[in-house]
């Protein structure tokens, strides 16, 4: 990655920011001027506007909200549209980010609520996430001894699976899931299909594919493939969907013969 | 194609799953196995209106074609209805942030979805209908009769007439065919994964290289049928049945609909009759 001004740095950069002052208020613009150093990133540039909240124009202002955690891109809470396009804040490198043009846009994602400004309510994954029973069952009152062993290519498919930090790159990026409708969307069926997979956590493969069969389920689906080019972490979405849709067919037509 | 509506979870209740399924099987089974073998069937356009005839009337020999034709309805009807509302509740576009070509495939594959329906239904409203929709008026005739009471074939001439009545007509016909085996095409690639029967990338892959060649040879056969059409025109050969089209186009749009069940090309009917004959419709001339 190569600095895009190495003898000339810039003193300073443009940052838009679409903010919100609540859940019900309307968006507006804001543009900062943040006095560039070397190896900054989104959030270091926030943490700039942070300590200095006043617009390019000269006018004082409140700090920009945003969520952050980890800083090394595996909680994804500081996921936000940057120039358009859904990623995490904490590794978008400022330098990077110039070589395409000397304004950064941010806005926050589209389809989860806004808290404020940047800061996303992703309550609706955690709560798909639920709804796929995305764990495996081990409460009890009996000791269930060792785990049982994985093949090796059980264990390589769900290490790919296991990758997912919930971030909701994927369900911003997809057509089919929208602010207000009910789609699973990419990650929890991704889930289901990791769990799944697992010896102990098949025991609920059943429970999962009532859900991934019902309303919002895996068939709705449009094929348009962004997820898988949108996760930052390579999780191997359209096969899992794809996966999901075989165990979805065999599920449904056992019952069908078999069912109550 | 940005409606949010709320309802997009929700559609069909409890048999949400069963429907979005038998919308992918209806669009696939009766309704593109119907379209390969029509533009198969069209194809033999670029021989000469006699082997396209062979193949009409092979068509309209067919046992049970009412009962085909019946299952061929319900099922472009559901698929349609079904297609109509998934691509209107609930689906949000995104090719600007997310250019890519999969994602150009989904929007494609709605808006063909959309053009072909509307292709489709102008296509049967003249030929099989016979409407005349503001002067395009283009019925299709399997048998025809000279205004001196011979019996022609007439389902090439037929075609022609429909497809060179205006630069306009060829060109939806080119937009609805090429929609129409786009949609198909790209509907069986996206129905392996819908099913689970590709699953991994290289399964899939190989699976579009199958789709595309289904694609490309759809393509041929249509194509062979547009050019066929668009040059089948009079010649010292067919003024018979030219002169039979416009006689018996004539006739129909002055509300006489000429009874030739059980004519073969040949036949002789009385002409002194023809052009009083009473306007009933008959299932037997389309
Ligand atoms: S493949 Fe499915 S889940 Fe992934 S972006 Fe497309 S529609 Fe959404
Ligand atoms: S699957 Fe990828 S894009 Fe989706 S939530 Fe998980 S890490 Fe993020
Ligand atoms: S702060 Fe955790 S991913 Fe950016």
């Amino acid at each position: 990655m190569i600095a895009p001004h190495p003898d000339h740095p810039p003193k300073t950069f443009r940052i838009r920011v679409r903010r919100q002052d609540g859940p019900q208020a309307k968006s507006y613009w804001q543009q900062f001027d943040v006095t560039y150093r070397p190896n900054m990133n989104v959030i270091s540039a926030l943490q700039w506007i942070a300590a200095h909240p006043r617009t390019a124009d000269g006018k004082q202002t409140s700090p920009v909200v945003w969520d952050c955690n980890c800083l090394e891109e595996v909680c994804g809470a500081c996921t936000m549209l940057i120039n358009g396009r859904a990623r995490q804040a904490c590794s978008a490198l400022i330098d990077e980010l110039m070589e395409h043009g000397s304004t950064i846009t941010l806005e926050p994602m589209t389809k989860f609520p806004v808290v404020r400004d940047l800061f996303p309510d992703r309550s609706r994954l955690f709560n798909d996430l639920k709804k796929v029973q995305g764990w495996v069952p081990i409460d009890g009152m009996l000791d269930l001894g060792p785990g049982p062993n994985e093949p090796p290519d059980t264990q390589e498919m769900r290490y790919a699976m296991s990758r997912c930090m919930s971030c909701g790159c994927c369900l911003e990026a997809c057509p089919q899931y929208t602010l207000t409708n009910h789609f699973l969307g990419a990650a929890p069926i991704g889930q289901a299909r990791l769990f799944n997979a697992h010896p102990t956590g098949a025991q609920l493969k059943e429970e999962r594919l009532v859900t991934l069969t019902g309303p919002g389920g895996v068939s709705d689906c449009g094929n348009a493939q962004n997820c898988v080019k949108a996760c930052p972490k390579d999780v191997p979405l359209t096969e899992a969907i794809a996966d999901i849709g075989r165990q979805a067919t065999v599920h449904s037509i056992k019952n069908f013969f078999s069912g109550g | 194609m940005n409606g949010s509506a709320d309802t997009s979870g929700a559609i069909g209740g409890k048999h949400h799953f069963l429907l979005r399924r038998l919308h992918s099987l209806s669009g696939i089974l009766p309704v593109g196995v119907f379209v390969i073998f029509h533009l198969f069937t069209n194809a033999q356009l670029i021989r000469g209106g006699e082997h396209f005839q062979h193949e009409v009337d092979f068509i309209h020999s067919m046992p049970a074609l009412l009962f085909i034709e019946i299952l061929l309805w319900a099922a472009i009807g559901f698929h349609a209805a079904l297609g109509v509302v998934y691509t209107f509740a609930g689906a949000q576009s995104n090719t600007r942030y997310y250019p890519h070509w999969d994602n150009w495939r989904y929007l494609l594959q709605r808006i063909t979805g959309i053009v072909a329906l509307v292709f489709i239904f102008l296509h049967i409203a003249t030929l099989r209908w016979r409407w005349d929709l503001a002067g395009w008026y283009t019925p299709f005739f399997t048998l025809g009769v000279t205004p001196e009471g011979e019996v022609v074939n007439l389902a090439g001439v037929s075609t022609a007439v429909a497809l060179q009545h205006a630069w306009w007509v060829a060109a939806l016909y080119l937009v609805g065919v090429l929609s129409v085996i786009y949609h198909w095409s790209n509907g069986l690639w996206t129905a392996a994964i819908t099913w689970g029967v590709t699953i991994t990338d290289q399964a899939q892959r190989r699976w579009a290289w199958l789709c595309g060649g289904l694609f490309a040879a759809l393509f041929v056969f249509s194509a062979a049928a547009f050019v066929g059409a668009l040059t089948l025109t009079e010649n010292d050969q067919n003024t018979h049945e030219w002169r039979a089209y416009r006689y018996m186009s004539e006739q129909r749009r002055a509300g006489h609909v000429i009874d030739l069940h059980g004519k073969r090309p040949g036949d002789r009917v009385s002409v002194s009759a023809l052009p009083d004959l009473p306007s009933t419709e008959n299932e037997s001339d389309g």
